[in-house]
């Protein structure tokens, strides 16, 4: 296990409460300006705001890199990855579209 | 009404105020993929101390839909609604991006000629090297805008003034509220852009004291105060009268290269409690908490203190008790960074004056600062022993610069009450930073 990957996988158990009526989910964002890859874990309560807390800001800005650590983290949890920054971008080794939609304010 | 002053011997150049639309907030909009301007997003910090928590900076959107107006709003203010984002702060972050910013300044000036102001705010004087960039200055200020918002996806807000206190004007009055987000004004503009102001405490340097102040004297527009008798003024409120008659005017004869010197520095740092402290023990064990963190900090600037102030602020319902809000005082003492002695004069002074009064505000500062130049002994003490205490204040220091603070604390800290180990990391007293440097 890389250092990364520690962080983060320590960093979403502690946060991931399982509360009744919420939401979870883990948000990767390419960011073009500091040339990292930054990791959030959302949160969402029926009727709340929704919450937002950063989990870790990857440096290796390679997405050979970025995949094989979005593999290793879906092997430790289910919570789905929502992906912002990489339209027009593709995995390198399975070929599939990163991200499909386009973020309303881009 | 015109202008009637002849403004040819007053400064003309070139200033440029900058600041940061919305910085916080704008900052973890862009590390989130997000459109710093039209998403709606709040940085909270939720600190034990907050009662709830802090609103530090608020997007533009989120300002005007939850009419979010005060500097720092409260969370009970804050409406429960799934499409708004809330986030902690990363103070340290900020800071990064604030040199980022200065950097990108520095390109446009020389480093004498800009002077940075305030977390998100810099005084650019571009009066010898705007035409390097452009033929007016507006066409500089919008290029400033463009490196910024290409290299760091942020949006700033730009005053041009011919002096600084026009160009403040401008960015507080107009560039914020305008479409290119620039405001401008010139001596010449004074009378339709200054004079027409007619909420006082919008202006800088008016707080809503000093504007209630002027109601009292009459004075109700911009307008008003230009035209009032300075000597009126200066009767009045002293020399801060005469200052605002230049500020009515757009009159600023200050010059950014020539530093303001600061006669006395001071260092000190101050808390808010996250509860009542009643109990002795609890409150000395944060005043102690205190007293150590100003004195690493005084061994970190390699300084001496020769002046110590300990201010104790009541609970609300004690300070309406008791009729004062709090006590204060200061002592002269032998220059000293010892945690030791500091730490005994601050309990003292505690002692002297505390009657069992509820307290929630704890502030300590060192003033009188000299530069340490070697250990003074003292003749009526084991020398073996002083030296022995500052060797083991320095390894201390060591080993929390190399390893954190959390790494070694006083067992004092773990007791009910103290606050030194969760406040570690608090910059401001928010999240994300070291607090002992």
């Amino acid at each position: 296990m890389n250092k990364d990957l520690d962080l983060i996988c320590q960093r979403i158990d502690e946060l991931f409460l399982r509360q009744y009526n919420t939401r979870y989910w883990l948000q990767i964002v390419d960011d073009p300006y500091d040339k990292t890859y930054n990791f959030f874990f959302d949160s969402l309560k029926k009727a709340h705001r929704e919450k937002s807390v950063p989990l870790h800001t990857v440096t290796i800005y390679d997405l050979t890199y970025l995949e094989e650590l979005v593999e290793d983290i879906q092997k430790h949890t289910q919570l789905s990855i929502q992906f912002e920054g990489f339209t027009g971008q593709h995995w390198p080794k399975s070929q599939r579209i990163i991200q499909r939609k386009k973020h309303w304010d881009e | 009404m015109p202008y009637d002053y002849d403004a040819s011997k007053e400064p003309h150049g070139v200033y440029f105020l900058i600041d940061n639309k919305s910085f916080y907030a704008s900052v973890e909009a862009v590390q989130r993929g997000l459109n710093p301007l039209k998403e709606l997003l709040v940085v909270m910090s939720e600190q034990k101390n907050t009662n709830g928590g802090l609103i530090l900076a608020t997007s533009p959107d989120a300002k005007q839909k939850y009419h979010l107006t005060a500097n720092v709003s409260r969370q009970r203010d804050l409406p429960q609604d799934e499409k708004l984002i809330v986030v902690p702060p990363r103070m340290n972050l900020y800071i990064k991006k604030n040199l980022q910013i200065n950097d990108i300044f520095r390109r446009f000036v020389a480093d004498e000629d800009l002077w940075p102001y305030s977390i998100d705010e810099s005084i650019l004087d571009m009066t010898h090297s705007y035409k390097l960039f452009g033929q007016q200055p507006r066409e500089v200020a919008k290029l400033i805008q463009h490196t910024i918002r290409r290299e760091l996806g942020l949006y700033v807000t730009i005053g041009i003034g011919e002096n600084p206190v026009q160009a403040k004007i401008a960015l507080d009055v107009y560039a914020k509220h305008a479409q290119d987000l620039i405001g401008e004004i010139r001596y010449d503009t004074v009378p339709s852009q200054i004079w027409t102001i007619s909420q006082l405490d919008s202006v800088w340097s008016i707080g809503h004291r000093t504007a209630a102040h002027l109601e009292r004297m009459g004075i109700h527009t911009m307008n008003d105060l230009a035209h009032h008798d300075p000597y009126d003024l200066t009767a009045e409120m002293g020399i801060i009268g005469a200052q605002l008659f230049a500020l009515a005017w757009g009159i600023d004869r200050s010059q950014i290269r020539k530093r303001v010197k600061v006669r006395e520095a001071s260092l000190g740092n101050s808390q808010v409690l996250p509860r009542d402290y009643n109990d002795q023990f609890e409150i000395e064990t944060v005043i102690k908490e205190i007293g150590e963190q100003v004195t690493a900090r005084l061994r970190h600037h390699h300084k001496l203190a020769g002046c110590l102030s300990l201010s104790i602020g009541f609970s609300y319902a004690a300070s309406e008790q008791d009729g004062r809000g709090g006590f204060h005082q200061s002592i002269r003492i032998d220059p000293t960074d010892s945690n030791k002695i500091i730490v005994s004069h601050l309990t003292n002074m505690f002692r002297n004056h505390w009657q069992g009064q509820t307290i929630r505000n704890i502030a300590v500062y060192t003033s009188r600062l000299s530069p340490n130049t070697g250990q003074q002994l003292d003749l009526f003490s084991d020398p073996q022993r002083q030296i022995k205490n500052a060797r083991f204040e320095a390894i201390v220091d060591a080993i929390r610069d190399r390893y954190g603070f959390r790494a070694i604390v006083f067992a004092r800290s773990i007791i009910h009450g103290g606050t030194a180990i969760n406040r570690a990391s608090l910059v401001g007293g928010h999240n994300g930073g070291n607090a002992y440097e």
